[in-house]
């Protein structure tokens, strides 16, 4: 079994991909095998972590093909080739190195990013594009003790409260890859999460998105609901988001 | 694949405007400072300005504590910034599953009895095993019910009852079913929240910025400085005040629960500018880990009616804790679960069984999703249709760094709150769901006590430049020596030994011998620090010399948690001897305390605040 490991740093002319020989290690992730790496080939390697049980959202990059969460993904199951996720085609998937992969597992940087060094990637183009949604509850009074929630106003809330902000969404976005001012999947989730809190007063929370680059951009490929490690769907709440658009612009044409 | 160039300048703020902000409470002074500072520039190159950062206040971590705090003082006009190695929701706080707790009273207990504050405190303070600090206690316990709905007033989505109030689950040495959740993602949840509240209000946030040393001048902290991780620039920060909140040290032993940036950096870093330590034998080993990979399945799988089944199908905890059974605390269950394997009722490998599958798919899949998740990511097994295989693992640190119910401390302008300190409301072992309340109640109440600090008046001459830079030259030649070493050791293999040497020697068992054994190997490990070899010589993005800097502060934890396990002969909490099975009230109800004197850990002793509740047998 092997990595081969997508490289980079400033200066290089161009990339390249190391390849590694890795020693089993039961039930090893793609997380410990880049440790390994790291810790037996080249202590140069870089790459982000932090939780290693898939809860934090820090090591979101491509694999196989595939973006996905280091830590949670297994290179055992890999190379029997399951974990296989046909995704819609966008150009980061583009074969650009040989790879065998009943033997070896390609790790690459997340798409769509700026590359700041080897798996590293600058993530502040999606982190501007979450600010940007004003992501703060905007209550319109607080009472003394906790708002009262009708239990079953929760699990379509948890659908996108259950977001890590990996960015994985962000790079399986055929969208994000071609239009670089689109909002993405993630954001627009975000957005959804506070129109349908019931606790949020700002009932224009859908308008902050209603331009080019927000929930009209979509093309609905759905990449960003197969490739989240948490199950959160954007596609959903950008397709009910435009639907609602277009009911509440209806509605104010015919009042016109 | 787009590459760009790493962009040189992230810092929230112009550096200049930074050295031209005044402190509310003594603006004469201040402009005096600056005027003079103005005199200097001829000396101090634009160069080192623009490394040199100057706020109200510095909050190291960007955790709940951090986050909690960083609202607090924000709001109070002062200027603050938080510094993080990472991004703020890439903190281990996010991974805290179970929950926090509050006596909400909206469950009631047993035969429609009510919870208070008193009986949360009482559970606490019992669960301590009357090592907390009772006045601590009483604050956080008090506090509980209005930093779990301020919560959720700034937007976390609690689990809900169906009258619509927040949720609450029985949790481990609790009378009442006070843990309130978001499922089982109680941490994430509050993270994000409090993170969106800190994004709202363009609080600066130095993410990836690996804090090297805090920086004293004549008996109080002025700041600290940083390695900018995308760069391997160090730059300086000044403030009034310092907090540290960043959380425990779970990596000094190899199986644990925490995140993998879980090193401890805070407390080497208070102890290395004179600060004490507190209780730093104290570990707690969470007694359901996910066999392997020692990832958190949380009580709240037994708080739910999950239980635990050895080798033989037995279910044993009633032979521990005949009255709590699987919900008494972490300690007992954690040793409990280790005699079963230890006696040959485990399975193969060393683990035994917690299974839920009596509660049924709905349950699980509305209430322990999370937990299922990473059953089956990890595990390859499903809840609902298998047992999950669990063994105990190093889960929380009750010991940090010794701060008093204001997250004061023995330095003066240095404050620390959250898992990194030891403001002690856990004493010898922490209650579950009592460490997601106290990062946000001390959060906050440590912030209030900086406002306060600051408004006295009590800001410090501000014109410690000279400080500060001499303080980046120092950590600058020190990198640079590591870097040029041209020496052998391996500085991974030193950190798997480190790490197997705690979890062996200072494990859920300990005995005079084996820990005497551990403080030798300790030590040659140390000797081995200055002899371990970086193979990449860049400064900028260096993950090898962040890891080395980690082990550094890592190994210098373990000589103070080895000391003072070995120095306390008694048996309390997560502090098993076997060779003194017993509490001993009379030498050890007691804190400890290590310092770093001429170099070495010394051990000393202060007294515990008693109050409400007397010392008695601890019985489950």
């Amino acid at each position: 079994m092997k990595l081969k490991v997508f490289r980079y740093h400033e200066g290089m002319s161009a990339p390249h991909y190391d390849t590694f020989s890795l020693e089993e290690e039961p039930s090893m992730t793609v997380l410990r095998a880049l440790f390994q790496f790291q810790e037996q080939f080249d202590d140069s390697l870089a790459f982000q972590y932090s939780c290693r049980g898939s809860v934090c959202g820090a090591c979101a990059m491509l694999i196989n093909k595939v973006p996905r969460l280091a830590c949670r993904t297994q290179v055992a199951s890999l190379l029997k080739g399951e974990q296989q996720i046909a995704l819609s085609p966008y150009p980061a998937l583009e074969e650009k190195v040989g790879w065998d992969p009943s033997q070896e597992v390609l790790v690459e940087p997340l798409p769509h990013f700026p590359v700041v060094k080897d798996l590293i990637v600058d993530r502040n183009a999606f982190f501007k594009s979450y600010k940007f949604m004003e992501p703060v509850i905007k209550p319109e009074s607080i009472p003394p003790k906790e708002n009262l929630m009708d239990p079953s106003d929760l699990p379509d809330l948890e659908l996108y409260t259950n977001c890590i902000l990996c960015a994985a969404c962000y790079g399986a976005c055929p969208v994000d890859g071609e239009n670089k001012d689109y909002l993405g999947p993630a954001a627009l989730a975000k957005l959804y999460r506070f129109h349908i809190d019931p606790r949020d007063a700002d009932n224009r929370r859908l308008e902050k998105a209603d331009i080019n680059n927000g929930w009209w951009a979509c093309d609905f490929h759905g990449n960003c609901r197969q490739v989240c490690p948490k199950g959160v769907p954007p596609i959903m709440a950008i397709g009910q988001a435009q639907a609602e658009l277009m009911e509440k612009k209806e509605k104010s044409e015919d009042k016109k | 694949m787009d590459i760009k160039p790493l962009e040189k300048e992230k810092i929230p703020y112009s550096e200049l405007e930074e050295l031209e902000k005044e402190c509310p409470s003594q603006e004469k002074e201040k402009k005096n400072g600056i005027s003079s500072l103005d005199d200097e520039k001829e000396i101090i190159s634009k160069n080192i300005l623009s490394n040199i950062h100057q706020y109200d206040v510095i909050i190291i971590g960007g955790g709940l504590t951090g986050l909690r705090a960083a609202l607090q003082v924000s709001d109070a006009q002062l200027k603050v910034a938080i510094i993080s190695k990472v991004h703020p929701l890439r903190s281990h706080s996010v991974a805290a599953q179970g929950g926090m707790n509050a006596s909400l009273a909206n469950v009631p207990g047993e035969n429609e009895t009510v919870d208070n504050w008193k009986i949360h405190a009482y559970d606490t303070v019992k669960g301590s095993d009357y090592l907390a600090d009772q006045d601590a206690v009483e604050i956080m316990c008090r506090e509980a019910p209005s930093t779990v709905i301020e919560l959720e007033h700034m937007g976390t989505a609690w689990s809900r009852l169906e009258n619509g109030k927040i949720a609450q689950r029985p949790f481990g040495g609790a009378g009442f079913p006070r843990t309130c959740y978001a499922a089982d993602r109680t941490g994430h949840n509050a993270l994000h929240t409090l993170y969106e509240q800190v994004i709202s209000r363009d609080i600066p946030i130095y993410e990836d910025f690996f804090v090297t040393s805090l920086v004293t001048e004549n008996e109080y902290c002025v700041g600290c400085t940083a390695l900018e991780i995308l760069t391997g620039k160090i730059h300086g920060f000044l403030a009034s005040a310092v907090l540290m909140a960043t959380g425990g040290f779970g990596r000094l032993f190899n199986s644990s629960t925490n995140a993998l940036i879980n090193t401890g950096d805070g407390q080497s870093l208070a102890l290395n500018a004179g600060v004490s330590l507190k209780d730093m034998e104290f570990v707690q080993f969470h007694p359901t880990t996910l066999y392997g990979t020692n990832i958190l399945i949380t009580e709240g799988a037994r708080g739910e009616g999950g239980i635990l089944i050895n080798k033989n199908g037995e279910r044993f905890m009633g032979n521990y804790a005949p009255n709590s059974l699987d919900l008494a605390p972490r300690d007992v269950v954690a040793r409990a679960i280790d005699t079963e394997i230890a006696e040959g009722r485990g399975f193969k490998g060393g683990y035994v069984h917690l299974d839920l599958r009596h509660l049924g798919e709905e349950l699980i899949k509305e209430r322990l999703p999370g937990i299922r998740q990473i059953s089956i990511d990890f595990a390859g097994v499903d809840p609902i249709n298998e047992p999950i295989p669990i063994q105990p693992g190093q889960h929380y640190s009750m010991g940090g760094i010794d701060a008093d119910k204001d997250g004061k401390t023995s330095l003066k302008g240095f404050y620390a709150a959250g898992e990194c300190a030891c403001i002690s409301v856990h004493g010898a072992n922490r209650l579950g769901g009592n460490s997601l309340l106290e990062t946000v109640v001390f959060g906050r109440m440590v912030g209030d006590a900086i406002i306060e600090e600051i408004s006295k008046g009590s800001c410090k001459e501000q014109n410690n430049l000279e400080t500060v830079q001499k303080a980046i030259t120092e950590i600058d030649s020190k990198l640079k020596i590591i870097l040029s070493r041209n020496t052998s050791e391996n500085q991974f293999k030193i950190k798997e030994s480190l790490n197997n040497t705690m979890s062996s020697k200072f494990g859920i068992f300990r005995d005079r011998v084996v820990m005497e054994k551990g403080i030798l190997e300790i030590e040659e490990i140390k000797k081995k620090l200055s002899q371990i070899k970086i193979d990449n010589k860049k400064l900028a993005l260096n993950q090898a010399i962040i890891r080395f800097l980690e082990l550094e502060y890592l190994v210098q934890l373990a000589e103070t948690v080895a000391f003072a396990a070995m120095k306390r002969e008694e048996s309390r909490g997560s502090h098993t001897r076997t060779d003194y099975p017993s509490r001993d009230d009379k030498k050890f109800l007691k804190h400890t305390i290590t310092s770093l004197q001429n170099k070495k850990i010394s051990v000393s002793y202060k007294p515990v605040v008693l109050g409400m509740f007397k010392p008695q047998e601890r019985v489950y």
